[in-house]
């Protein structure tokens, strides 16, 4: 048997034992755990043998109902997208031994690794599937099973909510997908990947745009990443860490598998995704920067990153349609290369975050500070989090990045709107990364220096062992892929050489830049090496003191005068209204003698206000008229379906 | 990448390296004039890096060993970024392409380091430098970018040494002299900016309210401090250096009398920046993303341009 069915297999076994050993606690999650990690591990072993080595493919195709084919296909792409999927639930797996601790839910917990492990096994399908129904068939069991994680805390109202929206967009994203499916199969006939590349140039346009809707949903391109900010906060750690890192990657795999099918070459397909990635980059970090709560703040850091992996792969589209080989292979290249690395930094956030969450009990950053004194192990591997997020050299978000600044500096050799176009991808870029760096700045600034805001943050203790391995395994992969990057580099380039044009174009022209990066971050390690010891040196034998902070003349200074993270993004919330909305309560200074003076501040979502007011409630108000069709008897209903049948009849 | 082992590439990094420092002693001179002052000596700088590097260290019981890592950071990017700086047109130590995206990016691990050691100690006035730091650099940096597509439109060039010493090279002199004009200004704006002089920031006010990066470094003191200044002395000498590469072709010539024009260029950029903080106050703060935003409005004006020049 092959080794990738071994791989679900496995992994599929790990889940459902736990359904039956669930009244002994622990034994239930140690087999559950190792399991997983076992298959993930088979599964990251065949799919690396994949990428760098000819293995024989995997085809196979199962009838059902001698009209369905199911049919599976791991290529260049499906290998490279199966990388994260194995690697990040493993470690999330890893992480989550300790984290669900509580026994008296044994049942819950249960069924929570009942759908871990099914997720897993729906995502490699997703990526490995080779025609329609199998992908869609994929896709839903992944929405479903990764609902049935969110809603993990069901009896807290918060938790539902956020389940059904997330319930509400994955199925409406569904629905476009398979719109989109509908226009592909209206011309083709057939349900076959390969028959996709022959439809005309104005249907691919149309059926990419709703496969875009639908997948972006998923993905979370703004403005369709309403529910990000609530599923990911609501859900448990590990499998928000999952879901952000890896799950809605698999939008991006649809948007990218999509388009390889289709080989369009107009411009606008470029010109679209690259519009999307500037909106989705440039406000994502600035909600980021103007949330408090830290899971919401690090899920619209996703949204984030979904726009700079919309810049790489629009950069590429570009490129292909402009037939400039330079900026197609870069822009795919640091498209994909983003999505791999983002599956670890983020997952590595989401579970530091976790581990913050499970010790303080709670995700306020206003009230927590001070905690690298406490938890020091999860306060140093997000500080590397923090830094490899932002896209800062030495580490791993700086490669991608630079992947996709590379491709798009050569688009500006390009004439008319593709310069434009170009060129604004690159300022977004920037800006994005600098902001990015203020967002983060925030997060480690805040949660873990300075002093604690409250006494729920300054009685923390360090995290569990596991979790802390957890994220230090990632933490490690972050410096190794920023110093090390070029098997990384080569392995998202082997994926993006799916498209034509750029199947010859020799890693040769690139891997010498690649170097030199590598070598640059090498020698800024080692600079920094060398000071720190001539720091060291410098201080050999001089007078250390400690003290509190310089007041500035101030004498008793208190903890509530510590900026907090809304004062830090004040500035930076103000500049970017009216996109984000800012809502501020002061009671103000109206006496003499000033009693007690109140000021909040809270950030609304611009797309969350819009989807309220142009979509939910005319539909609501639509709806709300024809309840009356909702009666109750049931001999009415057999009317309606016979009628519908009928009707049908008389059209088809 | 490409190494020079050629010792002018060194002693030109050496030479700049060491005489930081004193181009600063330029602008409190220019400074002191303008008050109508005497001034304290050129080498004022060096005295005040002996002297902190003779002490030792207060630190807050706030902070952690980050606050210890944002000196150490600080310095070591903005020091790399003098090994890849083609002074005088004189080739860099190291250069490859793309070296310019690599090296913003290191400035920018720089700042990330300098606001979390703020951030770390707790202290109100630090978070308040830091959040206007994180903000401002934030649209400098979108100047930047766009004067790097620029030049790549001009130059089809990534790295410094290209830009000054390449095929194609760009500077006051070039065939595209009235876009380089534009980013000029638009570069000293941006030095204004990244060095927080007046009118962006004033680092020699009496209130701790009012500034950005001075209050952002007040817990630092001792060689950790020693680091910090110098730092920021090799900050200011790379933008000055690129400003000046920009206003004189450095590519021609005998590398002699490059030496000197460039000195020259380099202490009239420096006299300049100390005119502008003796004739202009600081901007009121809501008023400083306007002034970096003009600097963003005339690079891309530029290249915008470039869609009819360049065909």
């Amino acid at each position: 048997m092959n080794t990738f069915f071994i791989a679900l297999l496995l992994i599929g076994a790990g889940g459902l034992q736990a359904l039956a050993t669930f009244r002994i606690y622990s034994l239930m999650k140690t087999i559950a755990v190792s399991t997983i990690i076992g298959g993930c591990g088979v599964g990251l072993y065949d799919a690396i043998t994949r990428i760098f080595q000819q293995v024989d493919p995997v085809v196979c195709s199962y009838e059902w109902l001698q009209m369905f084919t199911f049919s599976l296909n791991i290529d260049a792409v499906s290998a490279f997208f199966l990388v994260p999927i194995f690697a990040i639930s493993a470690v999330a797996a890893l992480y989550s031994f300790q984290y669900m601790h509580d026994d008296k839910r044994a049942a819950a917990t249960a069924n929570n690794y009942f759908f871990y492990s099914l997720l897993i096994i729906s995502m490699a399908l997703v990526v490995c599937a080779s025609n329609l129904i199998t992908f869609a068939l994929a896709w839903e069991l992944m929405s479903i099973s990764s609902f049935f994680l969110v809603i993990y805390d069901v009896h807290k109202k918060s938790t539902r909510d956020a389940g059904y929206i997330y319930f509400i967009f994955t199925q409406a994203g569904a629905l476009f997908i398979f719109a989109g499916f509908g226009f592909i199969y209206s011309y083709t006939g057939s349900f076959a990947f390969e028959a996709i590349a022959a439809i005309p140039e104005s249907t691919k346009l149309v059926a990419f745009i709703l496969i875009l809707i639908g997948c972006g949903s998923k993905a979370g391109i703004m403005p369709l990443h309403v529910w990000l900010p609530y599923a990911h906060p609501a859900a448990p750690s590990h499998v928000s860490a999952v879901m952000s890192g890896v799950m809605i990657k698999m939008g991006i795999y649809g948007i990218v598998r999509f388009y390889f099918l289709m080989e369009p070459t107009s411009v606008l397909f470029g010109q679209i995704v690259i519009s999307l990635g500037i909106i989705s980059g440039i406000l994502g970090v600035t909600y980021a920067i103007g949330k408090q709560d830290i899971k919401k703040m690090l899920a619209y850091s996703s949204v984030e990153n979904i726009g700079i992996i919309l810049l790489g792969l629009g950069i590429g589209m570009l490129g292909v349609a402009s037939d400039n080989k330079t900026m197609a292979a870069f822009g795919f290249a640091g498209g994909l290369l983003h999505v791999f690395n983002h599956s670890i930094f983020k997952s590595l956030l989401f579970m530091g975050a976790g581990s913050v969450i499970h010790q303080a009990k709670t995700g306020a950053s206003n009230e927590l500070g001070g905690l690298m004194k406490t938890m020091p192990v999860t306060g140093r591997n997000l500080l590397v989090g923090a830094i490899s997020i932002s896209g800062l050299p030495p580490f791993n978000g700086f490669i991608s990045e630079f992947l996709i600044y590379y491709g798009a500096i050569h688009g500006l050799s390009l004439h008319g709107a593709s310069f434009i176009f170009s060129a604004l991808a690159i300022i977004a870029l920037a800006v994005i990364g600098a902001l990015a760096g203020a967002a983060f700045t925030k997060f480690i600034g805040v949660v873990f220096l300075g002093e604690p805001r409250s006494d729920k943050a300054a009685n923390t203790t360090e995290a569990g062992v596991l979790m802390g391995t957890a994220l230090s395994i990632l933490a490690a992969s972050c410096l190794i892929i920023g110093v090390w990057p070029d098997y990384f580099v080569q392995a998202a380039f082997k994926a993006s050489q799916a498209v034509p044009m750029i199947s010859d174009f020799a890693p040769t022209s690139f891997m010498p830049i690649m170097t030199s990066i590598a070598r640059t971050a090498a020698l800024f390690l080692l600079l920094f090496i060398l000071v720190a010891v001539l720091r060291k040196l410098l201080y050999t034998g001089k007078e250390i003191t400690k003290s509190g902070t310089w007041g500035c003349g101030f004498t008793q200074p208190t903890v509530r005068m510590q900026y907090t993270g809304t004062s830090y993004a004040d500035s930076m919330v103000d500049f970017f209204r009216p996109f984000i909305r800012v809502q501020k309560k002061y009671s103000g200074i109206n006496k003499i003698f000033p009693g007690k003076t109140t000021y909040s501040s809270q950030i609304h979502d611009i797309s969350e206000i819009g989807l309220n007011i142009f979509i939910v409630r005319p539909i609501l108000y639509l709806i709300s008229k024809l309840r009356w069709i909702q009666h109750g008897n049931i001999q009415l209903y057999i009317g309606y379906i016979v009628l519908a049948i009928v009707v049908m009849l008389i059209f088809i | 990448m490409d190494f020079t082992f050629s010792s002018v590439s060194f002693l030109s990094f050496l030479a700049a390296f060491a005489l930081a420092p004193l181009f600063m002693g330029v602008i409190l001179k220019v400074k002191a004039f303008f008050g109508g002052k005497q001034g304290p000596p050129w080498l004022i700088k060096y005295y005040t890096l002996i002297k902190l590097l003779r002490k030792g260290s207060v630190y807050s019981t706030s902070t952690t060993f980050v606050f210890k890592l944002g000196p150490i950071i600080s310095f070591v990017t903005a020091f790399m970024l003098l090994l890849f700086f083609p002074f005088a047109g004189l080739s860099p130590v190291l250069s490859f392409h793309g070296d310019v995206v690599m090296l913003f990016y290191l400035l920018g691990l720089g700042r990330f380091f300098t606001v979390l050691a703020a951030l770390d100690t707790a202290s109100p006035f630090e978070g308040m430098g830091a959040a206007r730091e994180v903000f401002f650099s934030a649209l400098a940096e979108a100047t930047i970018f766009v004067i790097l597509a620029l030049f790549f439109r001009l130059t089809g060039s990534l790295s410094f040494v290209e830009y000054f010493t390449g095929a194609q090279t760009v500077n006051l002199w070039s065939e595209s002299a009235a876009l380089i004009l534009l980013v000029v200004i638009a570069l000293f704006i941006v030095l204004l900016t990244e060095n927080s002089r007046v009118p962006v920031d004033d680092p020699a006010t009496h209130l701790e309210l009012t500034m950005i990066h001075e209050v952002m470094i007040l817990d630092h003191s001792g060689p950790d401090l020693a680091l910090i200044e110098m730092g920021a002395f090799c900050k200011m000498l790379f933008y000055s250096a690129f400003i000046s590469c920009l206003l004189f072709p450095f590519h021609t010539g005998t590398p002699f009398f490059n030496v000197i024009v460039f000195s020259l260029i380099m202490t009239l950029i420096y006299a300049g920046v100390g005119l502008v903080e003796s004739i202009t106050a600081r901007y009121k703060m809501d008023m400083v993303p306007n002034f970096i935003l003009t600097s963003f409005a005339l690079v891309f004006f530029a290249t915008i341009l470039t869609m009819e020049f360049v065909q």
